[in-house]
């Protein structure tokens, strides 16, 4: 029924519009779409499996970058302690962060729509609750919110997920409903209402379709802001597993070896982090600023 | 007196980009000229897109950057306008050629006193200070007819009217004695009843400072009234001048002529406007049966068809921390009935609770107190949902602005037959060829079904919203000022649609407007609204030709004077 093929184009039509003639967010998309690739494909292009004890030697430990292995392979980021080759947990790290990101932001973007819509139609008593949380929320300093929620669940890569979904849901709540509530000011509203159609029907085919813009362009820069969050938690060592490292507590692991000239331990993993992060920002500045008629007349003069 | 002219255009053609080259333009004007002497009161006419406001803008420099001035001259007093630099200009504007906009409380500055404003437009253009700019202040507020001068300078612009506020535009504008003021669409945001008396205040401002007025309007009665001289124009291209009387009543050129006919008069009613329409030749015999096909309802003439009894509207704003409830009542004790078959009309000014009377009998807004019968029943007694389905379902509504009248996601189609899909009362599969016959029978075009709502004018919007109406086979229609956001030649256009249609499906209607002269047209019995209470109810000859209360009477004399084309 749909025809995909037509979809497809306007969205590569869309996807030009938005980036042409703006370098710096051509190469920050670049660069992300290198960094998913790079995750996607981490099992089959890391030079070896960071997870599988078997493969590590400890007499490899503490190489430097460009240093020849025991098996005679080259390790171009270096080792750490127990042997690891770095440019291998990095992919295998970054696999994680975006995972942990996408599943946190995707969700909590979804949680936060839905609620913020529901606000605005219920209204009441509905409204007010949902919208009281949100104030609470966003009362609370993000990462200290997710310190208590890791202390009191333990950690694991699920905990980690559900502390940063309530970190996302409270502004896109506050969007959406804002959003909805203008867009119920419209007389197609009102047209859906005489016509006897259901609430929940007017949620998801009027208001939804009319007001998710604004949510949409913030979810590249949740995005960000959840990698860099999962960082965090895991360098202080509430995040995920140690057994499964990612970007976060690499950098954690070879904290400890700074001060000893092991830099590269922590430092690969953390240009990672901060390329990724720089690269999403960048290109999510462009599509807010695509999004916003005003920006965009003040740089056409 | 000498015989140049105060300002004089020659050749003006200003034009759009279309696309970044600039390759493809859009003439806003195109090769037009113009002529104002000084004192003299011009109209310049035409519908959106006409390029009336682009004239104003033009002559004091004030295009918006794509929009460029290719060729042609403005001659001021003599002198050149075109060629001037931005400070030039300035001491131009204001000082010798002022402008006046359409919105007034926008065009007042929401956190000066009006006394700041004023004494502000004096101390720019002249060299009186203090005590006697203030006293001057006072004078030109009350040569724009201002009650109550001194009092008003100390007051905020929300304070006061919208009729109040343009007048202080007005004393503003003639602060600095210009021989010429530019009037954008003036009164096109106020009131009909004030309307008149801010028209009465421009023409006695530009006979006793003698300065000239170019009024730039789309209302025909407007310039009848006012102008001395008219300009026609139609997408950038001047059609047709002359002596107003000459070219309202015996125009020369075809456009002006359909133009005047589709203007709605209030001296007699027709059966349509006479103006040209096009007739549908598409075979639309499914859509048809579909929509003749009602289930027939308990046909029982005698009884009214609606029946509103002294129902009341108290808007409550509850208490908060700072604020005690305030209560607001929208509409007073109304009562009325409508007969199947027939149009009623109700009539009053922004605020009178009009349209608040339709929302509550569609269910929209709670009634506060009082009943709405509808086909012999109250919906807050009917219990059965499929009952109360049916009951709403075939009262609809055509609702004011077509551009937040429809869903901006959907297709034109799918607009008009979602809701019919979710009642199941059309197949799925025959919704698309439902929604063409539809669309054909409003007079658009069956292939458009799948184009969304932005690809459509506001009129063809408009006839979309009625195509939805129609879909579910109503009883009655809400007419919710369906017109007033459309240029006049569209809104004959409609109005020709509408009794078409009330005429093949014997559609009862109910039409609010603030326009005396489209209830006039369109309505059998009127009814007349002012502050949430409605002081008379009669037949349409009644009310226009004998009206019996003060109000009714001054709303009459308010409206502007146009006799319509002349006899032949």
């Amino acid at each position: 029924m749909i025809d995909y093929k037509k979809k497809l184009t306007t969205l590569s039509l869309q996807i030009k519009s938005i980036f042409s003639g703006h370098p710096i967010a051509i190469a920050g998309l670049i660069g992300f779409v290198m960094f998913v690739l790079t995750a996607l494909l981490a099992p089959w292009i890391a030079p070896q499996n960071p997870y599988d004890l078997m493969v590590l030697d400890i007499m490899d430990g503490l190489l430097p970058p460009l240093s020849k292995l025991g098996n005679g392979t080259t390790s171009w980021l270096g080792t750490d302690a127990v042997g690891r080759d770095i440019l291998s947990a990095v992919m295998y790290g970054l696999r994680l962060s975006l995972f942990v990101a996408f599943i946190a932001t995707t969700v909590g973007s979804i949680i936060g729509v839905f609620l913020g819509l529901l606000a605005a139609v219920k209204g009441g008593w509905v409204e007010s609750v949902i919208m009281r949380a949100v104030d609470l929320k966003v009362s609370f300093p993000g990462i200290l919110l997710a310190l208590m929620m890791l202390a009191i669940f333990g950690t694991g890569v699920d905990k980690i997920i559900y502390a940063l979904i309530i970190g996302v849901w409270a502004s896109k709540a506050r969007l959406t409903r804002s959003s909805a509530l203008s867009e119920m000011q419209k007389e197609y509203i009102d047209a859906a209402r005489i016509s006897a159609i259901p609430n929940w029907r007017i949620m998801l085919k009027f208001l939804l379709p009319n007001s998710i813009a604004p949510v949409l362009v913030m979810i590249p820069m949740s995005l960000s802001g959840c990698i860099g969050a999962e960082a965090t938690l895991s360098f202080l060592g509430v995040g995920v597993p140690i057994t499964e490292p990612s970007l976060g507590l690499l950098i954690a692991n070879g904290n400890d070896y700074l001060l000893s000239g092991k830099w590269w331990i922590s430092i690969f993993p953390g240009v990672v982090l901060v390329s990724l992060v720089l690269c999403i920002n960048v290109v999510a500045d462009r599509i807010r600023e695509h999004n916003n008629p005003f920006l965009k007349s003040m740089n056409m003069q | 007196m000498s015989n140049t002219p105060l300002l004089k255009i020659n050749n003006l053609t200003v034009t759009y980009p279309l696309n970044s080259e600039g390759s493809d333009v859009l003439k806003a004007l195109d090769n037009t000229s113009l002529k104002v002497n000084s004192g003299q009161i011009i109209g310049i006419v035409g519908e959106s897109g006409a390029g009336k406001s682009t004239i104003g803008k033009a002559i004091l420099g004030l295009l918006d950057p794509p929009a460029k001035l290719v060729s042609g001259e403005i001659r001021f007093l003599g002198n050149s306008l075109v060629s001037l630099s931005e400070a030039q200009f300035e001491s131009l504007r204001g000082n010798q050629i002022g402008y006046i906009y359409q919105n007034p409380m926008t065009a007042l500055n929401p956190v000066l006193t009006i006394g700041e404003q004023v004494t502000e437009a004096i101390e720019a253009n002249t060299n009186m200070r203090g005590k006697n700019a203030r006293e001057y202040a006072i004078q030109l507020l009350e040569r724009a007819d201002v009650s109550f001068a001194e009092d008003r300078l100390q007051k905020y612009p929300h304070q006061l009217s919208g009729g109040l506020c343009q007048r202080i535009v007005f004393a503003i504008a003639i602060a600095a004695k210009p021989k010429l003021i530019i009037a954008d669409e003036p009164t096109t945001a106020l009131d009909v009843t004030v309307q008149s008396s801010v028209l009465q205040t421009l023409i006695k401002l530009s006979q006793e400072e003698d300065i000239a007025i170019i009024l730039i309007t789309h209302d025909i009665g407007v310039v009848s009234e006012t102008c001395d001289y008219v300009y026609v124009l139609r997408n950038g291209k001047h059609i047709e001048q002359g002596e107003t009387v000459q070219v309202l009543e015996k125009p020369m050129q075809e456009y002006t002529r359909s133009l005047m006919a589709s203007v709605p008069l209030i001296e007699k009613r027709l059966h349509r406007f006479a103006i040209n329409e096009e007739d549908n030749l598409e075979d639309i015999s499914t859509g048809l049966r579909y929509l003749q096909e009602k289930q027939s309802t308990q046909d029982s003439t005698h009884e009214p068809l609606l029946e509103v009894r002294n129902i009341s509207k108290i808007f409550i704003t509850p208490s908060s921390l700072f604020k005690a409830k305030q209560l607001f009542t929208a509409v007073k004790d109304v009562s009325f009935t409508v007969q199947r078959g027939e149009t009623v009309g109700i009539v009053g000014e922004s605020g009178s609770g009009k349209s608040t009377i339709g929302r509550m009998i569609l269910g929209l807004e709670d009634i506060t107190e009082g009943n709405v019968i509808y086909r012999g029943k109250d919906l807050k007694l009917i219990t059965d949902s499929t009952e109360r389905r049916a009951h709403c379902l075939s009262m609809q509504c055509i609702f004011q602005d077509p551009y937040s009248s429809l869903n901006p996601r959907m297709s034109a189609g799918e607009n008009i037959t979602y809701g019919l899909k979710i009642h199941k009362l059309i197949d799925k599969n025959n919704a698309k060829s439902l929604a063409q016959d539809l669309m054909s029978l409003v007079g658009l075009k069956r292939e458009d079904a799948d184009k969304l709502p932005h690809a459509f004018s506001g009129g063809e919007r408009q006839r979309i919203g009625i195509a939805r109406a129609l879909g579910y086979r109503p009883d009655f229609i809400f007419c919710d000022e369906p017109t007033s956001a459309l240029d006049v030649s569209v809104q004959a256009n409609l109005l020709n649609l509408l009794k078409d249609l009330q005429e093949q499906f014997s559609l009862t209607l109910l039409f609010v407007s603030h326009d005396l002269a489209v209830i006039r047209q369109m309505c059998d019995r009127v009814i007349v609204m002012k502050d949430g209470e409605a002081l008379e109810n009669g037949s349409n000859e009644n009310i226009f030709e004998q009206p019996k209360h003060a109000y009714t009477r001054s709303l009459l004399d308010a409206m502007p004077k146009f006799q319509g084309l002349a006899q032949n």
